[in-house]
């Protein structure tokens, strides 16, 4: 009986956010053009805008990075190609769209389900109990309109998103070939996911199904390592056939997101500072900034080392604020991995002031980079601000997450703590 | 930001007394850290210091490493300081004695050789005699000849410089020529003199350059008036810098309505392009024209006194841009008005005068009635016009055409030696004097280029090819020296660097160090408890 109810409402969950999203993709004709056209939406490698340039030119048999404006990954050239015209037919992408968006929900649900935020192989939380369906899950996901945003704004994120959501889930059902596979698709289309590379495989081998087990650590680690690597070269060369026998299309892509030469505004911190640092310095403070970026990952991996899925869930969102160009669908991602993990909530300390901060920059966000770019009556560093707000309340949430799930673990060592507060020392 | 271990001494309490009594705890002290709690926060800084130190400093040093290409300093000094180059001119100088007999001809020569070495007081200026075949043609362009004498038989002793080509023709009476024995001949002194005249101004611009620059140390401006030396600075200042390429705008600016066309492109191809054509090996030229109707001039009143002329043009409004493009301008200004120029200046004719390093301006009287100006009008314009372009481009005054032309190369080239060697010195101290600019490959490529060419030049100063390498040298030590990527990093100071570094970096450091400093703090506590723990072992 209660399993025929939440397969009903499961389907009502994922054809309501269907139906949603046709909605306003039919009703509104002009909305998913307009999306397409905001920063905060659309970053220069991801934007479905620039990708319609690169297919152009594709199809017309020119290099598709010649205009100088394409900097995302070659194989979604062939995707999109089989897809009728988007100006004629515009439903058969949007389709594709709420698909990967349905893909994304169906990932986060088995994440949910397979119960690892509340107890995992090496740690299980007092208060697991009150962890979140993978409904409510998949739910707070799909209507999330941040990620209804990047949907209708078919931001080409979306796709590395579900790779990345997709790549847990068979982590966790104890397939890690697969989950490699996932990850090193991410990592072909936006380059950053490779960093989550070590929780993953932490996770997977945590959740190795007992019929091929393999007890070394190293050899297991070692193992995903192939394969991630054979999968992203196979990839790569793919796209080095596809581009005409050329390597150029690694500089246009990758190259972009290390050097940062495209400079067009987004909600991240990068833009600006790289817009005014000393020209001599600039090689300096792009290694430093990604470097800031890869610092977390041995660091988190080894202190939470019990709890794989949150090292994944922080990193996501200190992505979200620090990656080059950075935009909403990240923070979709984050914030449906934090729904994960509601049974932190009651220790978290800034939930009110970080999704209030948030809510202040989602809606003076736009109306500042309105005054800088249209009206003329602001200049950049109004966009800037907003974006330090909005920067500020997603480091918000991820630094109370990160309170959060080690005040939980603290308290299993010393039950006597539980409810007292804590003081920093 | 957020990360495992700063958040660690928060959740861990890490203030605990490592070894306190296990078996009954102080109610108020928390327990004492699990080891393995203890040797995970290990790691967690270990990991975040790898990273720092393996790929943090190699990237630091190798981003803001300052590339110095190494630059051949001393030889550049050298350059400078005129040790490296002695000019040298040696000009050749052709005799044509047909009517002499070879052996009294060679005896002639040796004769004013010897006069002309013992007068000679610039060493620099070397002038050679050798015997032209018999009845071989006029030398035509030939650079390396600099100057054809023809000695003539004649019945008194005269000299006169062709107009058409770089020859002398001298005339002797049949007395002059000086026997086979005789220590001295007449002939042999007038000819030295002569050749005296005639390269004396050349000679006094040269050593005049020679002496204004840093290369100044081996030559003295030997017999250099002051008022010689004088006259040759007003000259320099009168003359435009050297470009490689001038462009040349003739304007006719009249105050109503007429005229209101010319034919200046008849006039041009008549008077103007072939003395272009004859400057081509040393310069380029570009040409527009222009009519402008109703300008009012500067100054209204109907004489022009010699005050009136430096404002005469009306800069603002009349358009004469100062350049286009990248060559500079040299502004030739008809105007048609019924102004006149009081008479009392020395060189300028009533009608018109030149504004030093700008060009020309020239006063046509022309009936009201006529709307057009012909050719014939233009005649005169354009031949004042032709003889101050090349008193603007620096010719000597004196000689004939084809020598002042090829004296022209000359100075040319020495000019633009010493500005290259110049330019060159000033590249080597500025970069000792800033040890923090860098100095990209480009320099050093550029520097070699000019130093390769300036050798070249100075091998051949006199000829064409001299001209071309000294040319290309300069260009390239200019482009060398106002290396964009270097004149950047001029006005950066190390003091700077803080402002750099420390707002990004100070906070991201403050928590790394500090929990270095712990780990470390934690490890001597160890190492002295173990010390003391083995001393106890060993004293019971």
């Amino acid at each position: 009986m209660s399993t025929t109810v939440t397969l009903q409402s499961k389907v009502g969950v994922f054809a309501g956010a269907a139906l949603l999203r046709l909605v306003l993709f039919a009703a509104f004709p002009s909305l998913p053009d307009l999306l397409t056209g905001r920063v905060e939406i659309s970053t220069p490698v991801t934007s479905f805008k620039r990708l319609q340039e690169g297919l152009f030119l594709y199809n017309h048999n020119v290099s598709p990075y010649d205009g100088g404006v394409f900097h995302q990954a070659p194989l979604l050239l062939p995707l999109f190609s089989l897809l009728p015209d988007v100006k004629t037919w515009p439903i058969f992408t949007a389709l594709l769209y709420i698909l990967v968006d349905l893909l994304s929900a169906y990932a986060l649900l088995v994440i949910a389900d397979s119960g690892e935020a509340g107890q995992s192989k090496h740690f299980t939380s007092p208060r697991r109990a009150k962890r979140s369906s993978g409904l409510l899950v998949a739910a707070a996901f799909l209507f999330n309109p941040y990620t209804i945003a990047s949907c209708i704004g078919r931001s080409t994120s979306a796709f590395t998103n579900c790779a990345i959501l997709f790549a847990i889930a068979k982590a966790l059902s104890g397939s890690p070939f697969n989950s490699m596979v996932a990850i090193s698709f991410a990592s072909y289309l936006s380059m950053y996911p490779i960093l989550l590379l070590p929780p993953l495989v932490l996770l997977a081998y945590d959740r190795q199904s007992d019929k091929r087990r393999i007890d070394s650590a190293v050899q297991f680690s070692l193992r995903a390592i192939l394969i991630a690597a054979t999968c992203i070269s196979l990839l790569l060369a793919m796209s080095f056939a596809l581009t005409g026998n050329s390597w150029d299309f690694l500089a246009r892509t990758y190259g972009i997101q290390l050097t940062l030469s495209d400079l067009t505004p987004t909600v991240g911190l990068w833009w600006y500072f790289f817009i005014e640092i000393f020209d001599s310095f600039r090689a300096f403070f792009l290694a430093v900034f990604w470097l800031h970026l890869v610092i977390y990952v041995g660091g988190l991996s080894i202190r939470l080392r019990t709890q794989p899925l949150a090292v994944l869930t922080i990193l996501l969102g200190i992505f979200a604020v620090f990656k080059p160009y950075p935009s909403i669908s990240d923070t979709s991602l984050f914030l449906a991995m934090l729904a994960l993990y509601r049974h932190l909530y009651p220790i978290m300390r800034y939930t009110y002031v970080a999704s209030a901060t948030m809510l202040y920059a989602t809606f003076l966000g736009p109306a500042f980079y309105h005054l800088w770019i249209y009206a003329g009556s602001g200049n950049a560093n109004f966009f800037y601000a907003i974006t330090l707000v909005w920067s500020l309340g997603q480091s918000l949430f991820v630094s109370d997450l990160t309170f959060a799930v080690l005040r939980d673990e603290w308290e299993v060592e010393r039950p006597d703590m539980v409810g007292k507060e804590i003081r920093q020392i | 930001m957020a990360s495992g271990e700063v958040e660690q001494p928060q959740a861990s309490g890490s203030s605990a007394p490592v070894g306190s009594d296990s078996a009954s705890p102080a109610p108020a002290l928390p327990p004492p850290e699990k080891p393995s709690a203890v040797r995970q926060r290990s790691y967690v800084v270990l990991s975040f210091w790898l990273v720092v130190l393996l790929l943090g400093l190699p990237i630091w040093w190798k981003t803001t490493a300052i590339y110095r290409a190494e630059l051949p300093l001393d030889s550049m000094l050298k350059w400078a300081d005129g040790k490296a180059c002695r000019p040298v001119f040696p000009l050749q100088i052709s005799i044509q004695a047909d009517a002499l007999q070879e052996q009294e001809a060679h005896n002639l020569i040796r004769l004013t050789q010897h006069a002309l070495d013992d007068l000679n007081d610039f060493s620099g200026h070397h002038l050679r005699l050798q015997l032209a075949p018999r009845n071989a043609p006029l030398p035509k362009d030939d650079f390396r000849t600099a100057l054809t004498i023809r000695l003539q038989p004649g019945t008194g002793t005269s000299a006169s410089l062709n107009q058409e080509s770089a020859v002398l023709d001298i005339t002797y009476p049949p007395n002059y020529v000086p026997s086979l024995t005789s220590p001295s001949s007449p002939l042999a002194s007038y000819i030295t003199n002569e050749l005296r005249a005639t390269f004396a101004e050349e000679q006094s611009i040269i050593s005049y350059l020679l002496s204004t620059s840093s290369m100044s140390t081996g030559v003295r401006p030997q017999g250099l008036s002051a008022e010689a030396a004088e006259a040759l600075s007003k000259r320099t200042t009168r003359s435009l810098r050297y470009a490689p390429t001038y462009h040349l705008t003739f304007s006719l600016f009249t105050a109503n309505g007429v005229p209101n066309t010319w034919d200046i492109e008849a006039a041009l191809d008549e008077y103007i392009r072939p003395m272009l054509e004859v400057l081509r090996p040393i310069h380029n030229f570009t040409i527009d024209t222009q009519v402008q109707l109703y300008a009012v001039p500067g100054v209204q009143s109907q004489v022009l006194s010699k005050e009136h002329l430096s404002s005469f043009i009306n800069a603002a409004e009349w358009p004469l841009s100062p350049s286009i493009g990248k060559a500079p301008t040299v502004n030739f200004v008809i105007y048609v008005g019924n102004q006149t120029v009081a008479l009392d200046a020395e060189t300028e004719t009533s009608q018109s005068w030149m504004i030093p390093q700008w060009g020309t301006v020239y006063l046509l009287s022309h009936p009201d009635t006529v709307s057009h100006v012909s050719v014939e009008e233009l005649k005169q314009p354009m031949l004042t016009f032709g003889g101050h372009l090349l008193s603007l481009l620096g010719t000597p005054q004196s000689g004939s055409l084809p020598l002042r032309l090829s004296t022209l190369g000359r100075i040319r080239s020495t000019d633009l030696l010493l500005r290259a060697s110049s330019t060159l010195g000033s590249l080597a101290r500025l970069s000792l004097a800033l040890p923090s600019i860098s100095i990209p490959r480009s320099v050093a490529d550029g520097v070699s280029k000019t130093m390769h060419h300036l050798e070249l030049a100075c091998a051949d100063l006199g000829g064409p090819e001299g001209l071309m390498h000294a040319r290309i040298a300069e260009e390239e030590a200019e482009r060398a020296f106002f290396e964009k990527s270097m004149v950047g990093q001029l006005y950066f100071p190390d003091e700077h660097k803080i402002a750099v570094y420390l707002p990004l970096l100070g906070p991201v450091f403050v928590p790394l160090i500090l929990g270095l400093i712990n780990e470390i703090k934690k490890l001597v506590k160890e190492a002295k408890q173990k010390a003391l723990d083995a001393r106890s072992k060993k004293h019971q």
